[in-house]
């Protein structure tokens, strides 16, 4: 049938393949369904047809219904056929005859591993059954993301694996999510974990830059042990991405189609231009009349001085209706925006060479208007074996991406101050330009008032912004194997990247800006390089009951990064925008930075009966970031497991499949700091005599060079179960990990002539949980329910910090972030908000407050937390923390028939957010917009308010813009964070397609937010400051300040549909 | 076998010493500077170049010295870096409190530039150079860590006396010494700097620190120490050594004042700061800062700092041109006339604009002939010197009968009303006030909300919270 339609030529791709298939003289069919004991169908089930006098030899696999088809076998035999597939045991047929032009059917039943503890994971530098498995590792397989829609494949797994925290810290398009994995283990070197795609190991990686379809499976490394393989960079944990490779038989043809749209549900709700009037007349008379005796709220302008702050529109007191409800700059900002993705890949290959080829174009509109991101991503996978003892591969991508991306950089990025403008003004003005600032404007009346607008169009379609980006990773290997059991691997890789950013603000913005700005051209460049070549021997064997391996291995890495920055100014006109139309330089620099890794390692492990394991790994690692002396370090680890099911005391439990203990304990490092550490570097400086530019030199950082790695141990047991016929798996986990020689970024007195200095100093723990739960609740042919359920607690505790050892403090913008020792890493500290005080008699009732500073009714209670009866810094106090007490997930999937619907919810309970919007929002700054709850705001004694929100005052003194609880909200949420319902099209319908599969779906992500954070999404709070300097790109978020939304970029509401074929 | 070799070599070439030992390829290393003359050569350059971040418009000497005082007021400023508008309003309310991040900022940009200085006089105790370019180079450092000090001691009174690098452990316990043994420090300073520095006309460029700049300081010093005999002598050295010849009065005060070369270092200099306008220099932003904030009109945005209050404005005598040499009364937006008070001896109306912000040529002065001659009368008690000052705007003299003497009855009044309008915007008045124990009552009779506690900053808190050996100062 479906040859049929091709003959009909109405697929050409398939018209190629078929060219492939070269006629045979006498064929025949075979036609076969596989299926488990169940006699439910089983898909992706590999088998191999092979005639065993003449060693011909065909493969494929069965598809979604458990059916698999050879369409042109020659007559003769006898065949046999081997039926192989993960989890299951392995079956061979033998003994057929094929006759001319009669077709032969088979049906075979695979039988299910226990736990299916054959399947094989991925670890460091080579793989294990998932039985032997001895530390934390937790393997997540393409099946389990394939229809998410993210670009980025963490945002697809966020909230399914305990233990893992994912954060998707900022909504825009190709804006990766924070990766914690089991807390956080450092305060000021970098907590990201370490990448490792297909071998290549990389420190701050993007994962944007990996096609999510290109991806086999994803291996994370939680405990020390398992991590410790990759010694001074496993502290915060490992990732490991391998891709695809093609399986023998038949070239399969993957074709994906999705189309998403993305809209902002969750919006911040803001005053309307009625609501803002009357709060700016308020705050404006509380400041005039406060301002000395005698002073009215009635009085006029003209007796007010040029105080801007005590002077009021007139229009605004007698006619604000005229400007009706105002301008939301939230719809002016924000739109629904289409995506498309399309993704084709082709795999296949015979026993002796396989291959992927794949292709993937995104093209996503962002949520913020003018934004887009595009990507392409080419890939080529190829493994061939040349020899019977040698095997060479080569793995290639490449990744290019065009995009932009305003709003990520928080306090002033386009989205931060939307929500500051004024709502009184138009998106244009009558001469169609943006602002007030115009000064042929009737709007420019409003410019001696102290009113405030950043035109989301003067930050967006006024200023010109394309960044590309382009990345190449490269591996080759061969694998020989001089005698038995001995395998030698040699691998090359290379990562290049390569960005470009262009960056244009035409003159005065249109007008939309808080200033008048001229012209200005940007282009910035970055360049990286990074290489690793690795040679390892390794060694399996087994004698009887026992069961050996052994590999040592030798790497050496290094990375050059460059940059180079060029900004000009003076313009003549707008027209051309490259740096060369410009008159005059301001800026033009050149950067390059260094570092390099050599490192042995080693891991042996010892299995008896399949049932006790052990396992040692040690790696030795020399850093260049690291002082002279200390740069050398050793990462060791030991870990074993009791498979106690397969005792034979257990064997009368039947409702136990298997339980496996696992204890580990290893020790593991971080060396995310920057190149140079230990060398107190230098940099210049101006000074001018007789009009001569004078160059001067500086020491610009303290030099450290004891410098070396902070090292993490950790002590690791987990239980494997599995219950009722493997119907409930069970694993649970408990950790102690002490992070020692913490590279702290230690502030110092400034007496000192610097403000921090890098120091391996002070002690963190963190202690944690996690739960995972896997339930076959129902398993009817036609019906199936599954749950899967994960929490997971972490405690983290400082355990000692630098001289004395005095907290780290970090003060950003009013916030306070106080890491002391006895407490969690960076908890906010300030004052306890009391509400309002409404009288005077409830002034003078209460504490004293410090010289200066007077307190009015309408103004701020702060608690007085010592009970001196004053006021003072000692009354500040723990306000809360980022850290959540525990994270879970729950997913449902039902299957009925070829239907499937699934939903999954996520939740964080127990953390704080610094809503540092509330320095704009929250209170009265200067005339920015605020907040609608802030409607109910102190106006007297007889009109309160809500009691909790402070009266506004356009000069205020006391302890208004102080930090206090104020500022902090409750961070925990529960999101429904995906809904999927997929349907595969019936065999007997597909099988008159040219499809052997055909699956259509629609996926919906971040459905629901429960939350009363004041800000877009209590997710997106964390402040990332701070640039690599070698890469310029990565943000690198500190542990200091994790915690603080700064205005950062919603996540939207996502709905795609899609459509899957195969052939 | 053939693997095995080139595993061998991979190993061999990878094992290389070097492949760990990265220097840095963008930033020149301490570990090989401070050796030769050059080296030590750009180091004092940069010693220097702290003098742009201590007398920066928005530095402690300028809000310190006019925003506390009744010369000069804000209306509406907007936040910087990690200071935000009420941190500075609070200066010129005097709510000032130990969590002012203004304060912090000001103590922290204090204690990095004297670091900057004590560096090069630590570092080339021990290096092997000329006898006689040592001791020059150290006298030039010593005179700037005594100006700072001066302004340091005058700020938060007692203070840790750091002189050379100190590790962290030390900083995290050093106590505070009482004022007198700071006052002890730049004395010594003053007086190793004016024995070795050379004379004004022998100094290697203008701009650099001369034996009549350390003299000149060393007399104000003792002023504020009350010593006035001391004061005399030294002050004289310098009008007696110099004046007339190397130091003198410009014939026009409006001479002192503008972008063009031609005004500065001119002989009225006795320490002067040396900027160079235009875009990848070092330039000075005095004219936008004290432009009025956001006038978006004369200047490109405008920072509202020091802006001039009426009660300066009227203190001019009638028929003063230095008033109207300093002042603007308001500024053209369109065609409307905003009326307000800000200072233009540092106008620069051809500035280019650099990121938003006119990149002036402006120099500043920090001691100039004029004020060592009110120094002088304050040290000798003879009026003669401040008449000079006088007779160059034409003015009526001192105990002359033109003299308003009925406003200002005595000398002493005399010469802080003199100081006040010869000065005027130069970072000097609230130290004038200090100095002469007249703050309290002066700025009290204007409703400043001070007292004798308030004479002092608080010890930043998170300074205190990090060393509890600094104490805090009273009343905070």
């Amino acid at each position: 049938m479906r040859f049929n339609l091709i003959k009909s030529g109405a697929f050409i791709a398939l018209s190629l393949l078929s060219m492939a298939v070269t006629a045979q003289q006498k064929t025949s069919v075979v036609k076969g369904l596989v299926q488990n004991n169940n006699n439910m169908p089983l898909q992706g089930v590999s088998v191999v047809i092979r005639n065993t006098t003449n060693n011909f030899t065909s493969g494929t696999s069965s598809d979604s219904s458990g059916v698999f088809t050879f369409s042109r076998i020659p007559s003769g035999g006898p065949y046999s056929f081997t039926f192989s597939m993960v989890g299951y045991e392995s079956q061979t047929l033998t003994g057929y005859q094929i006759k001319d032009d009669v077709t032969l059917s088979l049906i075979v039943n695979l039988k299910a591993l226990p736990g299916s503890l054959d399947q094989v994971v991925v670890v460091g530098y080579g793989s294990q059954r998932k039985k032997a498995v001895t530390g934390s590792v937790v393997s997540v397989g393409f099946d389990q993301f394939k229809d998410r829609s993210f670009a980025n494949v963490a945002q697809s797994i966020e909230g399914t694996v305990a233990g893992v925290n994912i954060i998707t810290t900022q909504g825009a398009p190709g804006f990766g999510p924070t990766i914690r994995v089991r807390g956080i283990n450092s305060i000021t070197a970098g907590t990201n974990p370490l990448f490792v795609v297909d071998g290549m190991a990389m420190e701050n990686f993007d994962l944007n830059i990996i096609n999510p379809q290109d991806i086999q499976s994803i291996e994370i490394l939680k405990d020390a042990a398992s991590a410790a393989i990759y010694g001074s960079r496993g502290a915060n944990g490992v990732i490991l991405i391998t891709t695809k490779l093609g399986k023998p038989g038949k070239p399969q043809m993957n074709l994906t189609y999705e189309h998403g749209l993305q809209k902002v549900v969750r919006r911040v709700k803001l005053m309307d231009a009625q609501e803002w009037i009357r709060y700016y007349i308020d705050a404006r008379n509380n400041a005039w009349v406060a301002s000395g005796p005698g002073r009215s709220a009635s009085d006029p302008n003209s007796v007010r001085g040029n105080n801007k702050n005590y002077l009021i529109p007139e229009e605004f007191i007698t006619d604000p209706g005229k400007f009706g409800k105002g301008t939301d700059w939230q719809d002016v900002m924000f739109r629904t925006a289409q995506s498309k993705n399309m993704q084709v890949s082709i795999s296949g290959g015979t026993d002796k060479a396989q291959y992927l080829f794949s292709a993937g174009y995104l093209d996503q509109d962002a949520v913020l208007i003018d934004n887009f991101y595009k990507r392409l991503s080419l890939r080529t996978n190829i493994r061939q074996k040349i020899l019977d003892n040698l095997t060479a591969g080569l793995n290639i991508s490449f990744t290019g991406v065009h995009n932009r991306t305003d709003g990520v950089e928080g306090k002033s990025d386009v989205i931060s101050l939307g929500l500051q403008n004024d709502p009184i003004f138009p998106v244009y003005n009558e001469n169609g330009n943006l602002g007030f600032l115009d000064p042929n404007s009737e709007w420019n009346r409003f410019a001696s008032f102290g009113v405030q607008l950043w035109h989301p169009y003067s930050l967006i379609k006024y200023a010109d912004k394309l960044n590309k980006f382009y990345n190449t990773i490269a591996g080759g290997y061969v694998e020989y194997k001089p005698i038995h059991d001995i395998t030698f691997r040699s691998s090359i890789n290379a990562v290049l990247t390569q960005r470009n950013y262009n960056w244009f603000w035409r003159t005065n913005a249109g007008y939309g800006y808080s200033s008048l700005l001229p012209a200005e051209g940007r282009y910035q460049t970055y360049s990286n390089l990074n290489w690793l070549t690795e040679n390892s021997l390794s060694y399996d064997k087994q004698f009887g009951d026992h069961s050996i391996g052994a590999l040592v291995a030798y790497t050496a890495q290094k990375q050059r990064g460059d940059t180079s920055q060029q900004r000009s100014t003076n313009y003549p006109n707008d027209l051309v925008q490259t740096l060369n139309a410009a008159g005059t330089p301001i800026l033009s620099t050149t950067t390059a930075g260094e570092w390099s890794v050599l490192s042995w390692l080693s891991r042996i492990s010892y299995s008896y009966k399949d049932r006790y394991f052990i396992n040692g790994t040690i790696r030795r690692d020399g850093s260049s970031r690291f002082g002279e002396t200390t740069r050398w370090g050793y990462f060791p680890s030991l870990s074993a497991g009791w498979l106690i099911s397969d005792e034979a005391f257990m064997q009368n439990v039947s409702f136990i499949n298997n339980l496996k203990l696992r204890v580990s304990y290893g020790v593991t490092g971080n060396n995310q700091i920057p190149n140079y550490g230990p060398i107190s570097l230098l940099e210049g400086s101006k000074y001018v005599y007789s009009d001569n530019v004078a160059n001067g030199i500086r020491v610009a950082t303290i030099p450290n060079p004891h410098l070396k790695w902070e090292k993490t141990n950790q002590f690791n047991v987990g239980v494997d179960l599995a219950l009722f016929n493997n119907r409930l798996n069970v694993t649970a986990e408990v950790y102690n990990s002490i992070t020692r020689d913490l590279l702290l970024n230690v502030p110092i007195p400034i007496l000192t002539g610097f403000a921090t200095q890098l120091t391996n100093i002070g002690k963190i723990r963190n202690r944690g949980l996690e739960l995972s739960l896997s339930s076959k609740n129902l398993v009817q042919p036609e019906f199936r329910w599954t749950t899967d359920f994960n929490i997971s607690f972490n405690k983290n505790k400082v355990l000692q910090l630098g001289p004395n050892n005095a907290p780290v403090i970090v003060e950003e913008w009013g916030s306070r972030f106080v890491t002391a020792v006895g407490e969690p890493i960076s908890n906010y500290e300030g004052y306890i908000f009391d509400g309002v005080y409404n009288n005077q008699n409830d002034i003078d009732k209460g504490p004293k407050y410090p010289a200066g500073m007077v307190i009015t009714p309408g103004d701020p209670r702060v608690r007085d937390v010592d009970g001196n009866g004053i006021i003072d810094a000692n009354d500040r106090t723990t306000l809360g923390n980022a850290q959540p007490d525990f994270m879970a997930g729950l997913t449902n999937t039902f299957t009925y028939k070829n239907l499937e619907l699934s939903f999954m919810l996520h939740g964080v309970f127990g953390n704080e957010i610094v809503n540092q919007q509330t320095r704009y929002n929250k209170f009265w700054n200067d005339s920015r917009n605020a907040y609608a709850a802030i409607n109910n705001y102190w106006r007297s004694e007889q009109e309160p308010g809500d009691g909790r929100t402070f009266k506004p005052n356009a000069e205020y003194k006391g302890m208004q813009t102080q930090f206090s609880s104020y500022w902090v909200e409750d961070g925990s949420f529960v999101r429904i964070r995906n809904i999927r319902l997929s349907y595969t099209i019936p065999q007997h319908l597909a099988s008159k397609t040219p499809f052997r599969n055909l699956r259509v779906y629609v996926n919906a992500e971040n459905v629901h937010v429960f939350s009363n954070y004041l800000g877009f999404d209590p997710e997106n709070s964390m402040y990332s400051t701070g640039t690599d300097a070698a890469t310029a790109n990565t943000t690198f978020p500190p542990g200091l300040m994790v915690g603080a939304d700064y205005g950062s970029y919603p996540i939207p509401l996502t709905v795609t549909f899609g459509v899957k074929l195969d052939l | 076998m053939r693997i095995y070799i080139i595993f061998a070599i991979m190993v061999l070439a990878g094992c290389k010493k070097s492949f760990l030992n990265l220097t840095p390829i963008s930033n020149s290393n301490a570990n090989n500077f401070f050796r030769t003359r050059a080296d030590f050569d750009l180091a004092v350059n940069n010693a220097y170049s702290t003098l742009h971040t201590m007398y920066n418009p928005q530095g402690m000497i300028s809000y310190c010295g006019e925003l506390l005082s009744d010369n000069a007021t804000i209306y509406t400023v907007a936040g910087t870096g990690s200071v935000n508008a009420n941190d500075k309003y609070a200066f010129r309310d005097y709510s000032i409190t130990a969590t002012n991040n203004q304060v912090n900022q000001f103590w922290n940009e204090a204690w990095t530039s004297l670091y900057h200085v004590n560096i090069v006089i630590d570092k080339i105790q021990d290096a092997d150079l000329d006898a006689g370019y040592k001791t020059g180079v150290i006298a030039e450092m010593r005179f700037l860590r005594a100006l700072y000090y001066y302004a340091m001691v005058q700020l938060w009174g007692d203070l840790p006396l750091i002189t050379k690098p100190i590790p962290a452990g030390e900083a995290f316990a050093i106590g505070r010494s009482p004022q007198a043994e700071v006052y002890q420090l730049i004395v010594d300073d003053l007086k190793e700097a004016a024995a070795n520095l050379p004379a004004p006309d022998r100094v290697a460029a203008p701009g650099r620190a001369s034996k009549g700049a350390a003299k000149t300081l060393l007399g104000k010093v003792y002023l504020a120490m009350g010593d006035k005999i001391a004061a005399a002598q030294v002050l004289m050295e310098v009008y007696n050594d110099y004046g007339g010849k190397q130091y003198d009065l410009l014939p026009h005060y409006g001479s002192l004042w503008g972008p063009e070369n031609s005004k500065k270092n001119t002989k009225e200099s006795i320490f002067e700061i040396q900027y160079k306008g235009g875009a990848n220099n070092p330039f000075s932003s005095y004219w936008p800062a004290f432009a009025p904030f956001e006038n978006f009109s004369i200047t490109r945005f405008g920072g509202g700092i020091n802006q001039v209050t009426d009660d300066l404005y009227n203190e001019y005598e009638p028929g003063d041109v230095r008033r109207d040499t300093s002042f603007e009364l308001g500024y053209y937006k369109g065609a409307t006339w905003i009326a307000t008070k800000f200072q233009k001896k540092w106008k620069d109306l051809d500035a280019p604009i650099v990121s938003g912000v006119e990149a002036c040529n402006n120099n500043f002065i920090v001691l100039r002939y004029a004020d060592l001659l009110l120094l002088l009368t304050e040290a000798t008690g003879d009026a003669q010197y401040m008449n000079r000052v006088r007779a160059r705007v034409g003015l009526p003299l001192y105990g002359t009968p033109g003299y308003p003497s009925v406003k200002y009855p005595t000398l002493e009044l005399a010469l802080e009303h003199e100081r006040r309008v010869e000065l005027a915007m130069e970072f000097h008045r609230w130290f004038d006030l200090k100095r002469t124990n007249r703050a309290l009552t002066v700025l009290a009779a204007k409703g400043k909300p001070i007292n004798q506690d308030r004479l002092l900053l608080p010890i930043p808190q998170i300074a205190t919270d990090q060393n509890k050996n600094l104490g805090q100062n009273n009343g905070y």
